[in-house]
């Protein structure tokens, strides 16, 4: 294999920072885009990897370097994300493992693969994070969270959580949390869009157009969330807030609770969850 | 409560029978057959009859009604106006309070409401106010909430009854011995309620502080929440409070044919125990009437 030494320079400051993805898929594409609008990292100083140029042009556009080789990107990068589809991955980790030194600092996005096997499937010494984002990173509003692996440290945790927190909610967590979070957040989202939907469509019943309904809906949901986010009120409090006696509020919110939207929504997450479960023991 | 000497209630009854009439005199309550001597030796008289009954009481006392006499009502569905307008037939200006309350007076965790009629002054309001809130919580408010009050602490404690009846067989399923399951089940709501009144957190906040993460409890509200528990509150509360004005309603047409009136009623008994004094003099009556011939 080839000896690495200190190159490229080991810098914590962002404008020294070489990044490469391993995989440039849509998680990736999204976390990349928080990167740069948050100005963190230079794209020049960005590199991606992909099999083929389909995912690549868009980061091409947006000014990062592009190949199709994954030793490139680990011999050219201090931070490394693996971003591959869960069953490439083991592939790849093997393909790249000769060139991975102490220096680098490895973070997984891939869903369902525990740092143990990223370990196991990387040189010991490896500094190994795993992170699971979800898709609003791309708007810079996403949640995420990471878990160290054994070699990981202080340093490697307060970095990845500086960067990111450009891209949304990063917080550190218990690698048993992950999979709660993609009950929650990662598949969460969905939940919201669909929910947004229904919002839109009951209107649209009432007589609204549809457009118009389907932008009150998400402005609606963003400002809720921002007051949930912002006066860090308890949301039994907000709601109770929104209810004036006898009003349209509580009138709603019966029918709500006449649709056990709560259980149905823990029912979701719980499932999410258990899913994320028994995909990472496949 | 020791808001008021037992010998300055009197309580008048047509059946002497009733078990509530014993438990009166045992407190030293001065007890009678004649609605109207128990008018005559008061200053706050408490109608505590059955809805129906009220338009009969008041034709039948209506002339022994002086100024002086603050009349309030407890019963569901009466307005004020209705009591007025009666009474307005033997006094120019009745003074009339409407009341809701609810059981747990007796064990003094009352929930009592109350607002004034046209004539009730300010002190007559808080004269009952001081009164009530010797059994419980006591505030006035506005009379068109009293229905909705009827729902919730009205039947409120039928709710509860109801919901430690079950945790009881909860308990019990799961190896507890009845009497155990019912003690505890009762305590964790009384002590639940207490947190909350004494708290400034909102329930759903102190619920949360009970949910460990993956934790029993947040599994067992999952169940809650899938059975729509939430819900079927709503619904009971709702429920209560239209029936409550349905019945209002039909007591308006008066509607209740006398036949309904002779059958045998549970009688909403208000006790209070002797020893510390109140403000301003009051001998208080309660009425309680089975049958009414017409």
């Amino acid at each position: 294999g080839v000896a690495l030494g200190a190159w490229p320079p080991v810098a914590m400051e962002a404008p020294e920072l070489w990044v490469g993805f391993v995989g440039a898929g849509r998680m990736a594409g999204g976390l990349v885009r928080g990167l740069l609008q948050a100005g963190k990292v230079p794209a020049s100083n960005i590199l991606a990897s992909a099999p083929s140029d389909k995912n690549l042009d868009a980061w091409r556009e947006l000014g990062c370097r592009t190949t199709h080789c994954n030793l490139e990107v680990v011999h050219r990068s201090t931070l490394v994300f693996l971003a591959t589809k869960p069953h490439i991955l083991p592939g790849v980790l093997e393909e790249i493992r000769p060139a991975v030194g102490s220096h680098h600092i490895v973070v997984s996005l891939v869903a369902g693969v525990t740092i143990q096997t990223l370990q196991r499937l990387l040189p010991p010494w490896t500094k190994v994070l795993r992170i699971m984002p979800n898709l609003p990173c791309v708007v810079q509003a996403g949640a995420m969270v990471f878990s160290r692996g054994s070699n990981a440290g202080d340093e490697e945790a307060a970095l990845l959580k500086s960067l990111l927190s450009s891209c949304g909610l990063c917080e550190e967590v218990p690698e048993s949390y992950i999979d709660i979070h993609t009950g929650l957040s990662g598949s969460g989202v969905a939940y919201v869009y669909l929910f947004a939907e229904a919002l839109a469509e009951g209107a649209v019943k009432m007589g609204m157009p549809g457009a118009l309904a389907s932008r009150i809906a998400a402005q609606t949901l963003l400002g809720a969330a921002k007051m949930l986010l912002e006066t860090g009120e308890h949301p039994a409090k907000l709601r109770g807030d929104v209810c004036t006696p006898g009003g349209t509020t509580i009138y709603a919110l019966h029918q709500l609770e006449k649709g056990a939207l709560r259980a149905t929504v823990m029912d979701a997450v719980e499932a999410a969850t258990n899913r994320a479960c028994d995909m990472a023991k496949d | 409560a020791g808001v008021l000497a037992a010998h300055k209630i009197t309580a008048s009854s047509p059946d002497t029978d009733l078990p509530t009439v014993s438990g009166l005199r045992k407190m030293g309550v001065n007890f009678t057959v004649s609605n109207k001597d128990t008018v005559k030796c008061s200053d706050v008289l408490f109608l505590a009859v059955k809805p129906p009954i009220i338009p009969f009481i008041l034709e039948e006392v209506g002339p022994d009604i002086e100024a002086r006499h603050i009349v309030v009502s407890c019963a569901a569905g009466v307005t004020i106006s209705s009591i007025e307008k009666k009474l307005s037939t033997f006094c120019p200006t009745p003074k009339v309070i409407r009341c809701m309350t609810n059981t747990p007076v007796i064990v003094r965790e009352g929930a009592t409401v109350y607002a004034t009629g046209t004539h009730a002054d300010v002190e007559d309001g808080k004269l009952l106010e001081q009164l009530m809130a010797s059994v419980g919580f006591c505030t006035e408010v506005e009379e068109d909430l009293i229905d909705a009050v009827t729902g919730l602490s009205g039947s409120g404690p039928a709710y509860a009854f109801t919901a430690l009846d079950a945790l009881a067989d909860g308990g019990v399923k799961m190896g507890l011995p009845r009497r155990l399951a019912v003690r505890l089940g009762a305590q964790a709501l009384l002590g639940a309620a207490k947190m909350l009144l004494e708290s400034e957190q909102h329930p759903g906040q102190l619920k949360d502080n009970v949910c460990s993460p993956g934790g029993a409890t947040i599994h067992a509200l999952h169940f809650l929440e899938s059975g729509g528990f939430r819900s079927l509150l709503i619904n009971a509360v709702e429920a209560s409070c239209i029936r409550t004005r349905e019945l209002q309603h039909l007591a308006d047409q008066e509607k209740i044919s006398p036949a309904a009136i002779k059958k045998t009623l549970l009688d909403k008994v208000k006790l209070e125990s002797p020893s510390l004094s109140v403000a301003s003099a009051s001998k208080v009556s309660l009425f309680t009437n089975k049958s009414k011939k017409n």
